[in-house]
């Protein structure tokens, strides 16, 4: 046996006029973690997607043990014990989650044609403990489910192969931390056992903990390899983006620095089932940054906050003070200077199948009209998208293009963007940054910390502790719907620390 | 950074549509299409599908879809038309028919937006159970004919200028007001419209209020038409709606793709097709219904065909194949 078990040698891929991937050579080592990196489009997914049998290759030749590597589907990926978790999801929803697992590759399963769901179950059941996973109830439907559970199911399907080589596309993305120490020690099973996995992930100091080599993307190419244990953020970052990364990153000073007049005043937040008596201020100018488990009812903070969440479970108060408001349903947020970015961009935020003009006008659409005769007036609508289009940089061909053929990072400006064309008090932002790459990132930072300058609050929810830490003036912890500590911003507040009241 | 909208293929499409269908049947009519007579009874025609259309476009824009608007017409029409009879008092058959109309577009509202009651269900529910109702109410009272003092129903000045401020009006509401963007980007997107903090269930039933409102002044029209009540009110009517709707180019998910002019020119298309081959002569024969049908079949076909390859990538978009395409783009 060769001491490589995947070899990748010239290989091109087109989308029409996009080369997707430009004569790209790869090398995968038994027992080696390898992450790949590069910004939003420059082709990391498609070489997985290659590698997994997704896609056919137009030039260039892959070896598996040395053996020519052709794969024609999924399926004849997994005969060759190679197995993907995709970025986007990939789970049926109308299907319970345990025959997710084994969707296609079920007739071990049944007999005369009836299925045996309890052995089914019970295989799945078996291979989730078995990597030590967290189990969703393998007999209800996917599409009720968290992000996170459907992720686990993706997870036990590529991990019911039994992979010598797992491809894991932005999985850590869509993990809270518990979930994320657990898919560590599963990578690193994987490894004492001699087997080998690619990484795909944004977080570039996730990617450099948990990886053996980066090899980094741009356009499609490869720009090279470096040794995890060798390089930096930094360098990493500049390769992607082929400059030096300006105006820096997270903030860069260490003290809270807000007003002292409190814009939002919320006190025994509860909402049945999630969370339970959340009380907290948030003043004029200050990020106040929310971090907690899977369980913990950060996200619900921030819907129930905004009035989203079933009126019949939710009981305590939100005042916003500017305008001596209590907020009962996001109509009322809507009407008072609050903005609100969900998670999940594609199914929560925007509406995909419209336009860009579409998108950012939908917030303002009451504030544009004419009081009297409720008159939208067109050009209005057309200049503000126009003027955000301008001042976020939006890749576009104009507004009159549609979402879904931005990327990732553009979609998100239009997200965040579409508040910014109001007369906002109070921004809740639901993971921000979820799913866009560094440059974007960066540019995503600037902005609150403009908005900060602007004196509006903002309420920061996130999976990701760096960013909590490198942009809130105060942090508050959570724990299983409570409130389990509160931290000022310093220099010596660690990831550690904040760890230890998370747990 | 200003642009030019770029028309689409699916936008020119009913246009198309409609001149193509115009110009065939002027010819296989050898110019009788064309006349003076002809094109005002086009107009004629076309003005109850367009009317109800109005209605039943906010409904559509929000992907839902409202098959009451033929029994709420005749409904209403009836209603009204006893009670001017009851009375004497001409006039009443007016408010009451279009109250009537409203009312029943709040029941379908409420049973949509508040019960949650998919709007396809509903509307085969009331369209048998209404019609029944209808039914029933015509056996014991009969037809009704128009009493004279509101012959001025009848008359073309009337129905023209109702007719002209119908269409400003719903143009205005649907193109210009927060309730035609709102429907649409509930069809878009029923939660993103609700996480931004649009109050969703009101708009879901205002849009069937609007719908019934205009299925009332629907019957004013049909009751104009005929000269009184009919057996045949509104018989079919939903169905030449949601055609005429579909015919324009508006997608059965509503959203961006729902907009006033294709209501319009859907109905007209419409209604060039029954009275061209009339026209022509087919009218009569036992295939005139096989043909209708297999020219909107064509007409449907070519639509969405064009709104899948020149405008929306709604369905490709969800493979990773085109998503890291499009991401690089």
């Amino acid at each position: 046996m060769s001491e490589n078990i995947l070899e990748i040698r010239g290989l091109n891929k087109y989308f029409g006029p996009t080369h997707a991937n430009v004569d790209v050579d790869f090398t995968l080592k038994r027992g080696e973690v390898h992450g790949l990196i590069g910004e939003n489009g420059s082709g990391k997914s498609t070489l997985l997607s290659q590698i997994a049998g997704l896609y056919g290759s137009d030039s260039g030749e892959m070896k598996v043990n040395g053996q020519p590597y052709k794969p024609h589907s999924p399926l004849d990926a997994y005969d060759h014990k190679i197995a993907m978790v995709m970025q986007e999801l990939g789970v049926v929803g109308s299907l319970p989650a345990g025959i997710n697992v084994f969707l296609g590759r079920m007739n071990r399963f049944s007999k005369a044609g009836i299925l045996n769901k309890k052995a089914l179950y019970k295989e799945v059941a078996d291979i989730l403990e078995k990597w030590d996973l967290s189990a969703p109830p393998l007999n209800r439907n996917t599409d009720g489910m968290s992000i996170e559970s459907r992720k686990m199911i993706e997870l036990a399907r590529a991990l019911s192969v039994d992979p010598e080589i797992l491809l894991l596309d932005e999985v850590t993305q869509s993990l809270s931390l518990n979930n994320r120490e657990r898919l560590y020690k599963l990578i690193e099973k994987f490894k004492s056992m001699g087997r080998s996995i690619i990484v795909i992930t944004h977080d570039i100091e996730e990617m450099i903990e948990i990886t053996d080599n980066v090899t980094v993307l741009r356009d499609g190419a490869v720009v090279g390899t470096v040794i995890s244990s060798e390089t930096t953020p930094d360098e990493i970052r500049n390769m992607m983006v082929g400059r030096e990364v300006e105006g820096g990153y997270y903030r860069d000073d260490y003290a809270p620095d807000f007003s002292d007049k409190v814009e939002l005043e919320v006190r025994n937040l509860t909402v049945a089932g999630e969370i339970e008596n959340v009380s907290f201020d948030v003043h004029e100018g200050e990020i106040l940054g929310f971090c907690g488990l899977s369980d913990s009812g950060i996200h619900t903070v921030g819907q129930a906050v905004y009035g989203l969440t079933d009126k019949k479970l939710t009981s305590g108060t939100v005042h916003l003070m500017h305008n001596d408001t209590y907020v009962n349903n996001a109509t009322t947020a809507l009407r008072n200077n609050v903005g609100y970015v969900p998670k999940d961009r594609d199914n929560e935020a925007l509406m995909i199948a419209a336009n860009i003009r579409d998108n950012f006008g939908l917030p303002s659409v009451h504030v544009i009209r004419n009081k009297g005769t409720g008159f939208i007036h067109p050009g209005k609508v057309k200049k503000l998208s126009n003027d955000m289009v301008d001042k976020l940089s939006v890749k576009t061909t104009g507004i009159y293009q549609t979402m879904d053929s931005l990327s990732g990072g553009n979609k998100q400006k239009v997200n965040l963007g579409r508040w910014l064309a109001k007369d906002i008090k109070l921004l809740i932002l639901d993971c921000p940054t979820r799913g866009v790459d560094v440059g974007v990132k960066a540019y995503i930072y600037s902005i609150m910390k403009e908005a900060k300058k602007d004196n509006i609050a903002m309420i920061l929810i996130s999976d990701e502790l760096t960013e909590v830490l490198g942009m809130s003036d105060r942090i508050i912890v959570m724990k299983d719907g409570k409130v389990s500590g509160e931290m000022d911003r310093s220099e010596d507040l660690t990831e550690q620390k904040v760890i230890g009241v998370m747990i | 950074m200003m642009q030019k909208r770029k028309v689409k293929a699916a936008d020119i499409i009913p246009f198309a549509a409609f001149i193509i269908l115009l110009i065939f049947f002027a010819a296989a009519s050898k110019g009788k299409m064309l006349s003076a007579y002809n094109l005002k009874l086009l107009i004629e025609e076309s003005i109850q599908t367009i009317v109800v259309g109005c209605g039943v476009l906010f409904v559509v824009a929000q992907g839902s879809i409202d098959l009451t608007v033929g029994v709420n017409l005749a409904l209403s029409g009836v209603i009204g038309m006893h009670v001017a009879t009851m009375t004497g008092v001409g006039w009443l058959a007016i408010p009451v028919s279009i109250i009537c109309g409203t009312l029943v577009g709040l029941l379908n509202g409420f049973l949509v937006a508040k019960c949650k009651v998919p709007s396809f269900t509903l509307s085969i529910a009331m369209l048998i159970g209404v019609r029944g109702i209808v039914n029933f109410i015509q056996t014991k009272i009969g037809i009704e004919y128009v009493p004279d003092d509101l012959r001025f129903i009848t008359t073309a000045g009337f129905r023209f200028t109702l007719f002209a401020i119908i269409l400003v009006a719903f143009c205005y509401i649907f193109e210009f007001t927060r309730i035609g963007r709102y429907s649409q980007a509930i069809g878009e997107n029923e939660t993103t419209t609700r996480f931004i903090g649009i109050p969703v269930t009101k708009y879901k039933m205002l849009a069937f209020v609007i719908s019934g409102f205009l299925a009332g002044v629907g019957a004013i029209f049909s009751m104009g038409s005929v000269g009184g009540t009919s057996m045949q009110m509104g018989v079919f009517l939903e169905m030449r709606t949601a055609m005429a709707v579909f015919f324009g180019g508006i997608l059965v998910t509503g959203g961006s793709s729902a907009k006033f002019y294709k209501v319009i020119l859907g109905s007209l298309s419409i209604t060039v097709i029954t009275t061209g081959l009339s026209l022509i002569g087919l009218s009569d024969s036992q295939y005139s219904e096989s043909i209708e049908g297999i020219l909107l079949l064509i007409i449907l076909f070519v639509t969405i065909v064009a709104s899948r390859t020149g405008g929306r990538k709604k369905i490709v978009e969800k493979t990773p194949h085109t998503k890291e395409a499009g991401a690089q783009s």
